[in-house]
């Protein structure tokens, strides 16, 4: 039996996963990869919160997530490509134009 | 309704300010922008003087009130007054400024315009400080007074003038902003007593503060005007700003603005914190009698007469912080009224080696000699200055420092011993310097065709003796309306300590102080 | 209709329906005007003062939109007015900054437009949804702002910077907004404040709540959260930068205070020491770190994660005073932060970028307006009275002492006295340094007008601030505050 406990374990470790990742990989793509597992893991929260709840309200907030995620997806992505373009490089570490 | 002669005082200089602003700036223009503002700061100085012969030199109260609210939800007031500590102040003020402007009509060629509206700023902002009565008001005066002073040294100093003005400007916002916090804390305190913010002085005179937050707020202000005086620890700013300053900087910096500290104790730390003060009193006596041996210990060695001017000035001012903490009528008097002297007789010093230094470009001691024979005149007015700072019988010095050393005895007879062969030792300093500058024959082929005093110069310095004389030969014009209100700021600190005072003297320092 | 709203709910968010449309119309506008017109830029400012204008019925309305989504109330005009206000100075000072680089201005006017779409559905939102929406809406704006010189290396690098620490920050903070939903069962953070008394001691809401305040505090560049802003404040375009370090800036503080204050005033035990030990971090280290900067910009950057930190103050107080001292400290650092940053698009001239300190030598000579304008701000940023940032400075500190944190203002004055260093060090530049090189300075009518507004602002507000102290109690009250401190005590 499933209960409101695994799901919310399965999203912790997501984020935990996603936070490691964002944390850990020099690679723009693979950081932006993380930071949608964190926002998945915000998904699988909101609604397993709202069954188990009974109350639609998480479900429409993890519509709203997945919808803004796409938008940013998108800026994100472009954002990325511009920089591609310029450098030619997607590694975290060459972004070293300013430093303190 | 009456004419509100102490807001003028404030506003005045900044009118003018604001006048020169529209006066072209080139060449042509130079004597009229220095015209326009010696004229205002004669205004000022008129105006000091009517408020003096308005002043009713009996009362000890706080005259010329004007108030108005200004920040109603924090009980901020643009309140304004004087007593008879601020009044004198007030005209030194006005007497010095057109004096420093007039310095500088030789030294001073680059940015005229730009120097007559700083010098005119400072001016508003050191009347504000003197005559606020809201601590808010005071404080804002306090920092507003370090931009314009900042710019003077920086602007207008000699070589290393941008190190000298950021050094000035740290060291003394360091100590403010600390006395911003006690003072918003008094406020609180105000509030939880009576259920309103105040900044009002008077009100807060009459406040009952807790120990422990007597002691706190009391050494955030002392810090404060520890740095401002400079008390021997924090003086390190000072030498620097005043050799690196124009003269009209160092004239202003060591006249009047060395006095806001010593007027803050006497104003704020003493009379609202009673029960700290004379629990630290003692130490500050210590430090102020470190100062004196100090500073008139290493003015002896200094090469460079500016130098030697200030470190005799973190001398003199120990003088003065010893007045005030014996905090007896006589000691307070004299710390008042050396105050005043300080400022004529240091002011008109770093005058002379302004001049000295306009005619020859060096201030080192060792680049003159002989000077009797060549300046005769500038000699002459050097002698009677040198004489009035070492404190000579019949002339100003003597009077404040007899008075303080008086106070000090009755306090502490071994301070007062102290702080005595501190009078020696800037005799000595002093004179020899003196000796070195003005006396043998002159070696230095350059200082055979100095010229004397020109009527410029004249006029600066026949006030100057003329003050040193009078204040010297007729101290009692000027200690009257002191009078009064020390015995009030005394009365209010024996009265706020009251019995915990004796029980502490008793139990902690009795041993210390009456032997 | 869809259920649980009503036609009454569109006439309170009016401002922000004539913000959207306003929004559309310049897009509109670019395609219909010539290229290269100036008067994109006047569109935008009229849609920004139509606005402003539709703000006034709001004057004293204090309702819920929608069931709780929205509030309409002082606290969040306030907030409006100065997001609106900055927008329309960073549009001022946009015009002649997007000509030297060459960038469009159609999509640029439409972004700023969106972008304060997004403070202000922040600065009102009670609810995380919605909250999470305007932040979005704003977040998404400023990283396509961020990027906008796209031939730019550093702009690009800015924009790639800001968006991955911003998304990342987002999912943080959604994370602890789906515990605070998961253990309320609500996202209305009226409803949920009510919710949470008696559950001071659930682990799971402590991490919610350490989530939201690690989340919020990227958002505000709270130090050890900081790391992005110094890059994306040199890298970005300087309007840009101008306009987050000042509008984002004043909206995460919104919604923060919406947060805490409305939310989780149960909690208040815990946050108020994690934003305490924030703000000394925050203030100390970005103060320090300022202290050895050469290029304005990220001098200013960690000028502005210091005075993040001062701007802590006021919520770790918690009480109406200390909120009504961050209202008036964002609204007076608008206008010194701004102010400053239009005197560096002024030093943008073809030939120079003019965001160095160098750049700034002997500026008094070149132009002496622009030079006492920047000493000005410089001591308003420093808090020397009688600039508007001491007044600012003074009343947070008056409340953080109100309060009993007599060791946070200790620490806040001690650190402003240290900032007084480097803000100084660029007056030295500019008045005791010899001139520099380039071409001579000059302003434009635009510039002009927003440094005239900032100037203004920051000496009114500096000398008579009565009526903004006034202002900023008032709204700060709306806020619920004084019910909430209240409950807890």
């Amino acid at each position: 039996m499933i209960t409101p406990t695994h799901y919310m374990l399965l999203s912790s470790a997501l984020f935990i996963i996603g936070v490691a990742g964002v944390m850990m990989r020099r690679n723009i793509i693979v950081i932006f990869m993380s930071i949608e597992l964190i926002l998945n893991a915000v998904n699988i929260n909101l609604v397993a919160y709202s069954s188990q709840l009974q109350n639609a309200v998480g479900q429409v907030f993890a519509l709203f997530v997945i919808a803004v995620a796409a938008a940013e997806a998108a800026v994100g992505l472009g954002i990325i490509l511009a920089f591609y373009r310029n450098k030619e490089t997607v590694n975290i570490d060459e972004m070293n134009l300013m430093k303190w | 309704m009456m004419f509100p002669i102490l807001s003028s005082l404030v506003a005045l200089p900044i009118a003018g300010a604001i006048l020169l602003l529209f006066v072209r700036d080139d060449e042509h223009n130079e004597p009229l922008v220095r015209n326009i503002a010696l004229v205002v700061s004669l205004l000022v100085f008129a105006q000091t003087l009517l408020l003096w012969s308005r002043f009713n030199a009996g009362s000890a109260e706080f005259q010329f009130v004007e108030r108005h609210a200004w920040i109603p939800a924090f009980g901020i007031s643009y309140l304004v007054g004087v007593d008879g500590i601020s009044l004198l102040l007030l005209v030194l003020t006005g007497f010095l400024t057109p004096l420093a402007l007039l310095s500088s009509w030789e030294s001073v060629h680059k940015k005229t315009k730009a120097f007559c509206i700083f010098v005119l700023l400072l001016e508003s902002a050191m009347m504000g400080v003197f005559v606020s009565l809201d601590l808010f008001l005071f404080y804002i005066f306090w920092d507003a007074m370090l931009i314009p002073m900042y710019f003077l040294i920086g602007i207008w100093g000699y070589d290393r003038r941008v190190y000298a003005a950021v050094k000035f400007m740290l060291y003394t916002m360091a100590g403010s902003v600390l006395m911003l916090l006690a003072i918003l804390a008094l406020a609180y305190l105000h509030n939880a007593a009576t259920g309103a913010y105040s900044f009002d002085l008077l009100r807060l005179y009459d406040l009952r503060i807790p120990p422990p937050m007597q002691f706190w707020c009391f050494l955030a202000f002392a810090l404060a005007f520890a740095i401002k005086v400079p008390l021997f620890p924090f003086h390190t700013w000072l030498p620097d700003a005043h050799v690196e300053a124009p003269t009209a900087g160092s004239v202003i910096l060591a006249g009047v603005l060395l006095k806001m500290g010593t007027y803050g104790l006497v104003r704020f730390a003493f009379p609202l914190f009673p029960l700290a003060a004379s629990y630290f009193a003692p130490y500050l006596a210590l430090l102020a009698v470190i100062g004196i041996m100090y500073g008139a210990l290493v003015a002896m060695v200094q090469p460079d007469m500016k130098k030697l001017v200030a470190y005799s000035s973190v001398s003199h001012l120990g003088f003065v912080v010893l007045g005030i903490a014996a905090m007896n009528t006589q000691g307070v008097q004299g710390a008042v009224y050396q105050m005043l002297n300080h400022g004529v007789s240091t002011g008109g010093l770093f005058l002379i080696v302004g001049m000295l230094s306009d005619r020859r470009h060096t201030r080192l001691i060792s680049e003159y000699g002989g000077l009797k024979r060549v300046v005769p005149h500038l000699v002459a007015v050097f002698l009677i200055v040198t004489l009035s700072s070492i404190g000579l019988p019949g002339l100003n010095g003597f009077v404040g420092e007899l008075l303080i050393l008086l106070g000090a005895f009755r306090w502490s007879p071994r301070a007062a011993a102290f702080a005595a062969s501190g009078v020696i030792l800037s005799a000595t300093y002093m004179l020899w310097m003196f000796q070195r500058v003005n006396y043998g024959p002159v070696n230095n082929d350059k200082n055979k065709t100095m010229r004397d005093l020109s009527a410029r110069e004249w006029a600066i310095l026949v006030p100057i003796v003329a003050m040193i004389a009078l204040m010297g030969v007729l101290p009692n014009m000027f200690l009257r309306p002191i009078g009064p209100s020390v015995e009030r700021m005394l009365n209010q600190v024996r009265q706020g300590a009251g019995v915990q005072i004796q029980a502490i003297k008793n139990s902690e320092f009795g041993s210390r102080n009456s032997d | 209709m869809p259920p649980g709203i009503s036609t009454s709910d569109f006439y309170y968010i009016l401002p922000e329906l004539v913000l959207t449309g306003g929004a559309l119309l310049v897009l509109i506008a670019d395609v219909l005007l010539p290229r290269g017109s100036k008067a994109l830029a006047w569109v935008t400012l009229l849609a920004i003062g139509a606005t402003i204008a539709s703000l006034v019925p709001f004057g004293s309305t204090h309702v819920e939109v929608a069931h709780g989504l929205l509030a309409v109330d002082q606290f969040a005009l306030f907030f409006k007015i100065v997001f609106l206000g900055a927008a329309a100075l960073t549009v001022l000072m946009s015009v002649r900054y997007l000509e030297i680089e060459g960038a469009s201005p159609g999509e640029y006017y439409f972004l700023i437009l969106c972008a304060t779409l997004g403070m202000m559905i922040m600065a009102g939102g009670i609810d995380l949804l919605t909250i999470f929406i305007g932040l979005e809406t704003m977040a998404v704006s400023f990283y396509i702002l961020a990027g906008f010189i796209k031939p730019n290396q550093r702009s690009n690098e800015a924009a790639v910077k800001y968006f991955l620490l911003g998304a990342f920050s987002l999912g943080i903070l959604l994370y602890g907004m789906s515990i605070m939903y998961g253990l309320s069962g609500t996202t209305n953070l009226r409803t949920m404040a009510t919710a949470f008394v008696g559950q001071e001691r659930d682990p799971r809401l402590v991490l919610a709540v350490i989530l939201v305040v690690a989340g919020l505090g990227f958002k505000i560049a709270a130090v050890p959260f900081h790391m992005w802003a110094p890059d994306v404040y040199e890298g970005a375009p300087t309007p840009v930068t101008a306009f987050l370090s000042v509008g984002s800036k004043a909206a995460s503080f919104a919604m923060l205070l919406r947060i805490f204050l409305e939310g989780l005033p149960s909690m208040s035990a815990d946050w108020r020491l994690m934003f305490e030990v924030l703000a000394i971090v925050t203030m100390t280290i970005g103060n320090l770190a300022a202290l050895t900067q050469t290029n304005i910009k990220r001098m200013l950057a960690y000028s502005s994660i210091a005075h993040a930190g001062y701007i802590l103050i006021g919520v770790v107080a918690g009480t109406p005073r200390g909120v009504a001292a961050m209202l008036i400290y964002l609204l007076i650092y608008a206008f010194m932060q701004l102010g400053a940053f239009t005197i560096i698009i002024i030093m943008r001239r073809q030939d120079v970028v003019g965001d160095e300190l160098k750049d700034f030598s002997g500026l008094h000579i070149r132009h002496p307006f622009a030079a006492f304008a920047m000493l000005l701000f410089m001591l308003s940023l420093g808090g020397i009275p009688p600039t508007a940032g001491f007044m600012g400075k003074f009343w947070l500190f008056g409340a953080a002492i109100d309060a009993g944190y007599v060791r946070l203002a200790v620490i806040g004055v001690l650190n402003s006295a240290i900032s007084l260093y480097y803000y100084i060090r660029l007056v030295v530049f500019m008045y005791l340094k010899p001139q520099g090189a380039g071409s001579p300075v000059t302003t434009s009518p635009s510039l002009g007008i927003a440094l005239a507004v900032a100037v203004i602002g920051t000496i009114f507000l500096g000398v008579y601030p009565r009526l903004l102290f006034d202002l900023a109690e008032m709204s700060a009250r709306t806020l619920g505050v004084a019910a909430v401190t209240a409950a807890i005590r």
